[in-house]
């Protein structure tokens, strides 16, 4: 029976469905009064913030015969997941509004995918995996549709859908093979049954590792590693620039999440299997993702691609774990710089889509690059904010993306061997080549002269309020040591003896 | 065995289709394909045998709802495009 205390352990879960249920209610009760609803999310959101904050202290707990346990990296998780969903939702109003898009069926939607994130990072079975995920796509799915009179938004809503379900099944037969043949759902189970596999050198059944190879392919998919890429640049440039800024963060670093309980939790003991895939995605996810961004001239494509890069460089945090022998220092320092990246890439690329979309706030401004000229005269602010996350993104030292790079780069020298270093190398220089595009759009901000016409900038409050969050969040998260520690407690987490 | 097929037979598919509504019907099959396997499973190997409805039962619970939003978008493009077929989906390329 549940008892108080693991009802505790459920809150910030139980508080995010609930506020999007509330949101709803108090839509149909004051119909189109988009400011309330507003409201009512940002204090339900900070509610929860701060209950996730409290729950912290209590510790580690199982609930539900161990398929859902809340230890340090749950809350980790939590906290970044609620703060994403509160930016997005500052974020929204001014894009919107002009567009005669509803408020609150947004801000329901969302809150409803980010329940099915931190649902999704507490799991520890594999059917409670795959309902989180489920919980997290599909309002993603109606999400990137928002605007559902714009062709554009409709077109990548398919795409994102048709793609994703389909990575779906695939992640789903993978599940029911390694329920089939390790049998049982709990990641705990799956781990010792392969550990003992591991020790007494026996060979895998052929389909269980069939198995394992289609839970990879399906989490390459989500987590949107080349050669899985194709549905990220057109979901990401047709959807209302809010949701593209949510989708390129949100589902991505909950995919990360169901890899930290799937990959690391459930498969360690195979990890001398599966290193080789994962340093060949990263290597070609940052390269590949890089290039085609130098050729972009749509700054939301041109930031899909560079996603999609920065996904390999977490995914270089992953090999230098994999790689790695059990119980080392790099082991423990490759999973930090996976968090790590995570946390930081969050907040800087929010941003960066934040000041996209106030740019947007008249409608008719497109997300071409040439919309940017002249910014630095026109608008200071955002011109600023923007060249910030730029910086950030490119790894520019003091800001978050410098010691992001830094703590996945370096675990990967440490772990020894060719390929890791030969890997790091590659981060190195990709992040070189990234300058380029991300330089170009600021050199297009404060040198070319804006056109005749350009009108300035004005952004609303809530807006305002999210881009100085993240502008703050993005200086002093490689900075102030609490991130550092509380990242590290929850990649401790990680490898605490299940 | 039998799932196995069925599940090729649905990625197939939705590889080879261009219509946007087939697509989702070879989704469909393939979540089909799992659900057999794990009922499959439930049937021969006995340690499985009291989860394996509960899991099916879930898995049929979120293929309804994914196609539940599925035909939605579906519906909201063909709006837009008056086609279904994906091949002419893209405005966006470059």
């Amino acid at each position: 029976m549940t008892s108080p205390a693991e009802l505790l352990a459920l809150a910030p879960l139980a508080l995010v469905a609930g506020l999007a249920m509330l949101v709803i209610v108090v839509d149909m009760i004051r119909p189109g009064r988009d400011s309330l609803v507003t409201a009512v999310a940002v204090i339900g959101l900070v509610a929860a913030i701060v209950v996730t904050a409290l729950v912290w202290t209590t510790g580690t707990r199982e609930l539900f015969d161990g398929a859902y346990v809340r230890d340090d990296l749950t809350n980790f998780l939590d906290l970044l997941f609620l703060s994403i969903a509160l930016l997005t939702i500052l974020f929204s109003p001014d894009y919107l509004r002009p567009r005669a898009l509803p408020m609150a069926e947004f801000a329901s939607t969302l809150l409803f995918a980010i329940s099915g994130a931190m649902l999704l990072g507490a799991s520890r079975d594999l059917l409670v995996l795959f309902l989180g995920l489920e919980l997290l796509v599909l309002p993603g799915y109606m999400l990137a549709g928002f605007a559902k009179r714009d062709g554009f938004s409709t077109e990548g809503a398919i795409k994102y859908f048709l793609l994703g379900s389909f990575s779906s099944a695939i992640l789903l037969f993978g599940l029911a093979l390694t329920w089939g043949y390790t049998g049982s759902t709990r990641v705990t189970d799956v781990a010792s049954y392969l550990e003992g596999v591991v020790a007494g050198n026996q060979a895998l059944s052929p389909a269980l590792v069939m198995g394992l190879a289609l839970l990879t392919t399906g989490a390459a998919f989500k987590i949107a590693a080349v050669p899985f890429h194709y549905w990220t640049p057109d979901a990401y440039q047709g959807s209302p620039t809010p949701v593209t800024g949510y989708l390129s963060v949100g589902p991505k670093v909950a995919a990360f999440a169901l890899i930290l309980r799937l990959f690391v939790e459930a498969l360690s003991p195979l990890k001398g299997d599966w290193v080789a895939i994962v340093v060949v995605l990263a290597a070609l996810t940052m390269t590949l993702g890089n290039l085609v961004a130098l050729t972009q001239d749509n700054i939301k494509r041109m930031l899909a691609y560079s996603s999609i890069a920065h996904t390999g460089y977490i995914l270089v945090g992953l090999a230098a774990f994999a790689a790695s022998p059990r119980g080392s220092e790099a082991e423990r320092a490759g999973l930090f710089g996976l968090l790590f990246y995570s946390l930081a890439y969050a907040f800087m690329n929010l941003g960066a889509f934040g000041v996209v979309a106030a740019l947007q706030r008249r409608p008719g401004v497109t997300s071409q690059i040439s919309s940017f000229s002249g910014l630095g005269r026109r608008a200071l602010g955002p011109a600023l904010l923007m060249t910030l996350f730029l910086l950030s993104l490119t790894g520019i030292p003091p800001l978050a993306g410098f010691f992001a790079k830094a703590y996945v780069i370096l675990p990967a020298l440490q772990a020894g061997g060719v390929w890791l270093p030969l890997l790091a190398v590659i981060a190195v220089l990709n992040a070189a080549a990234a300058a380029f595009y991300y330089l170009r759009v600021i050199i297009v901000m404060f040198v070319q002269d804006p056109p005749e016409n350009a009108a300035g900038v004005s952004t609303g409050r809530a807006m305002g309020v999210g881009l100085a969050a993240t502008a703050i969040l993005t200086i002093v998260i490689g900075v102030v040591p609490t991130f550092v520690d509380i990242t590290q407690r929850a990649a401790n987490a990680l490898l605490a003896p299940l | 065995m039998l799932s196995a097929l069925l599940f090729c037979v649905g990625s197939f598919g939705f590889l080879a289709r261009r219509n946007a509504i087939a697509m989702l019907m070879s989704i469909e099959l393939m979540l089909n394909a799992v659900n057999l396997a794990i009922v499959a499973f439930g049937a021969f190997v006995p340690a499985l045998q009291n989860r394996a409805s509960i899991i099916a039962l879930t898995v049929m619970a979120v293929a309804a709802a994914e196609a539940t939003v599925g035909l939605a978008i579906v519906i909201a493009i063909y709006r837009n495009r008056r086609t279904p077929l994906v091949d002419e989906y893209a405005s966006m390329r470059e």
